[in-house]
């Protein structure tokens, strides 16, 4: 069995290098449709601007605060509640690294991968799939709207769960989301830290999942732990476990529009950090609708 | 994308190398014509509105190649990642005209303007190759022969040369009937210098070639940039800080009120008008978004010409190296400083009796004039509101080519790209049914 792996290593890496030294490479990406995408633009845009005409009327509080105890109207982001410029990363050297390894990962295996599945899987297929692994992710989402104190997306969670297991068909169609209305806002345990005060902390580039924060790689962490412990219907610790996992992996990795070094500049590393750290800032601001921001230090690198 | 593209630009703040430019460039001709037109300004950050799009196709095939070119130099350490020339090609099942579309300033051979492009003529029948721009590092690493990019007949050159090499290895049961060439912004420029050598060389026979809101002279325009990016940030740290400042706070408060878990691009496009409200804010998103792109180009021309501006030849940096400062430092440089400290004395030096003046002349699109204005296989498709242009480089453009142009109201720069009215223009222009503007 071993020799078998050794010997099949081997002969993937003589091919993965005969393909390198080629004059010039071939990669079939899943045809674009361009039809379809324009429709979704023009549905996009046109909900974009009923919710902009929605906004601009009165709107009743929200559900979510009559649920829980009533918050007071949110202060502002003012300019100089902006975080610096720079951006916390002490183990940027590391961090380029496992980028690096991350980029041919997924240039040599990932991409190709969930290429061929995107274009070899029929789209409800794959829309069933992507459906499947969704509403697993329902159980962590009730667990941790619920330690957030967020009772009423808690409830929503678990709702869209239940109408999708049952008669979603095992969660293979979104039922909850098409029929119901209940739309799908995972959460898990980065934000309920969030939500808890923690700061971003220190830029993480995960090994094979891509770029992060030390927080919420905790959060990762903590995400799987909790579904290995619950081990809905003997998914996560069976013998169907590593499929099942590697099934979860190509289809995240197929939604998934970003391509490693696609900007063809050196300075990538520095933008996607600086967009990671910036963006889950903003989420944070908007989970603390009410506290004051801190005051931002110009000395101090932001995630800090 | 755009806007976290647009918050990125503004990554780093800038901090002044104040040497003196041993060469200068000569001041820009008028203001941006967009600078005062709000519409324009709109227009060209936001594109063309989606509900104007023409008619586009169910399905695109979508074929990748990576060539490894013969003449690439010697690959700076921090640019492993763009050892080959990725190009992407759409071949239809049948015999037919290829369409070779070259990128805008910085682009890479697939972006959401390529995509449009793509898919209007693969509709329309062609096969379609995309190219980046000569400007797009993975270009400049993979495809350049000087790694100084931004020289109208040096890149036509080096992109002639890659489109042919490219060509020659479509896959084999592709059968082409015509080859014809376009580009936009910048790529428009370029695409009419390839079918010019082109027209000496005959390795491709280029028949018609069509540019979309092109640059009349590059160092007019850059000129243009510059000065869109003084008046809208400043020149110092202060400003570019600012407009950071208020981009975060206005995201951050859109966020908060459109009660989101994740903040996602679909939000993203519902808040952009909350985060872009005045002229000067437009104009900084565009400023930014050309002075991002140049910081890429003069990092490369400074190691690939060793003129030691940024990079200290004798000590480049290493893979996995920190270019936090390298990006700070290049965020405050101007196009006049890469004209200047980089580009100027590196072709001054190997082309003989060169000078500064005569640089920027050749920089011209002037150099083919008499091909723009006797071969009657040259076309245009430019905009009156287009802020890379002036009104004197709006009006050559139409005596060169006389009826070979179609001048829109607005649009910006190519904030109309792709619809309706473009898209039937452009695909008369490439099949010879253009009768001349209605």
């Amino acid at each position: 069995m071993r020799r078998a792996a050794r010997t099949a290593c081997a002969l993937a890496a003589l091919a993965l290098a005969g393909c390198a030294a080629r004059e010039v490479q071939f990669h079939r990406w899943p045809a674009e449709t361009p039809a379809d995408n324009n429709k979704a633009d023009i549905a996009r845009m046109q909900g974009v601007q009923a919710a902009a005409a929605a906004a601009s009327k009165p709107v009743p509080p929200q559900a979510e605060q009559t649920a829980s105890a009533p918050e007071p109207a949110a202060q502002p982001v003012k300019p100089a509640d902006a975080p610096s410029l720079q951006t916390y990363d002490p183990w940027g050297r590391l961090n380029r690294f496992t980028y690096r390894l991350n980029t041919r990962f997924d240039e040599a295996i990932f991409l190709p991968v969930a290429n061929g599945y995107r274009r070899l899987v029929p789209s409800p297929l794959r829309a069933g799939v992507h459906n499947f692994f969704a509403n697993l992710t329902e159980v962590d989402s009730v667990i941790n709207y619920t330690l957030q104190g967020r009772l009423h997306r808690s409830v929503r969670s678990l709702g869209r769960f239940v109408i999708n297991t049952t008669l979603g068909i095992g969660g293979l169609i979104d039922v909850a989301g098409k029929l119901v209305h209940l739309p799908y806002e995972p959460t898990g345990f980065g934000t309920t830290l969030a939500k808890w005060s923690m700061h971003p902390g220190p830029y993480l580039v995960i090994p094979l999942y891509g770029p992060s924060t030390f927080r919420e790689g905790v959060g990762l962490a903590v995400d799987y732990a909790t579904l290995y412990e619950i081990n809905l219907a003997d998914l996560y610790r069976g013998d169907q476990s590593w499929g099942l996992g590697v099934a979860n992996a190509v289809d995240q990795r197929a939604n998934i529009d970003f391509r490693y070094y696609s900007t063809g500049s050196p300075f990538e590393y520095e933008t996607i950090r600086f967009l990671i750290v910036r963006k889950q800032l903003i989420e944070d601001a908007g989970l603390h609708k009410t506290k004051p921001l801190p005051k931002p230090n110009p000395e101090e690198p932001a995630g800090k | 994308m755009r806007l976290l593209a647009t918050f990125a630009l503004i990554a780093c703040c800038s901090s002044s190398l104040a040497e003196p430019a041993p060469l200068q460039l000569p001041p820009a001709p008028g203001p941006a014509t967009g600078l005062a037109d709000s519409a324009a300004l709109r227009a060209t950050v936001f594109g063309t509105p989606p509900q104007d799009i023409a008619p586009l196709p169910e399905s695109v095939p979508m074929l990748e190649m990576d060539l490894a070119l013969p003449w690439r130099r010697p690959v700076p350490q921090i640019f492993w990642f763009d050892k080959r020339l990725r190009v992407w090609f759409s071949a239809q099942k049948r015999p037919a005209p290829l369409a070779i579309i070259i990128s805008g300033t910085g682009s890479d051979a697939n972006t959401s303007k390529l995509s449009v492009l793509r898919a209007v003529l693969y509709g329309a029948g062609y096969h379609v190759l995309t190219m980046p721009s000569p400007t797009f590092p993975g270009f400049i690493v993979s495809a350049s022969t000087t790694g100084v990019a931004g020289d109208l007949m040096q890149d036509g050159h080096d992109l002639y040369a890659a489109i042919v090499e490219v060509v020659a290895h479509l896959p084999k049961k592709t059968q082409i009937t015509e080859v014809d060439i376009l580009g936009y912004s910048l790529g428009g420029a370029n695409a009419a210098i390839v079918k010019s050598i082109d027209a000496a060389e005959h390795k491709l026979h280029i028949h018609r070639a069509v540019m979309i809101n092109p640059p009349v002279s590059l160092f007019a325009t850059i000129g243009r940039l510059d000065k869109l990016y003084a008046v809208s940030l400043g020149n110092g740290d202060a400003g570019i800080e600012r407009f950071y400042q208020q981009l975060y706070a206005a995201l951050a408060n859109a966020y908060r009120a459109s009660g989101r878990v994740e903040l996602d691009e679909d939000f993203l496009l519902g808040a952009a008008a909350a985060v872009l409200k005045t002229d000067a804010q437009f104009s900084a998103a565009i400023a930014l978004s050309f002075r991002i792109a140049l910081s890429n180009v003069f990092l490369a021309g400074d190691m690939y010409s060793g003129a030691g501006v940024v990079i200290d030849p004798a000590h480049p940096p290493k893979v996995g190296d920190s270019l936090e400062e390298t990006a700070r430092i290049l965020r405050s440089k101007t196009f006049a400083e890469y004209f200047t400290r980089v580009f100027a004395p590196y072709y001054v030096k190997r082309r003989p009796d060169s000078t500064v003046d005569s640089l920027v002349a050749q920089n011209r699109l002037e150099i083919i004039g008499d091909q723009l204005r006797s071969d009657p296989d040259y076309y245009c498709l430019t905009n009156s509101d287009d802020l890379i242009l002036d009104k004197a480089e709006l009006a050559w453009l139409i005596k060169a080519l006389g009826t070979r142009i179609a001048v829109y109201d607005h649009g910006g720069h190519l904030g109309n790209l792709g619809d309706r009215q473009q898209a039937a223009d452009l695909l008369a222009m490439l099949d010879g049914r253009w009768q001349g503007a209605h």
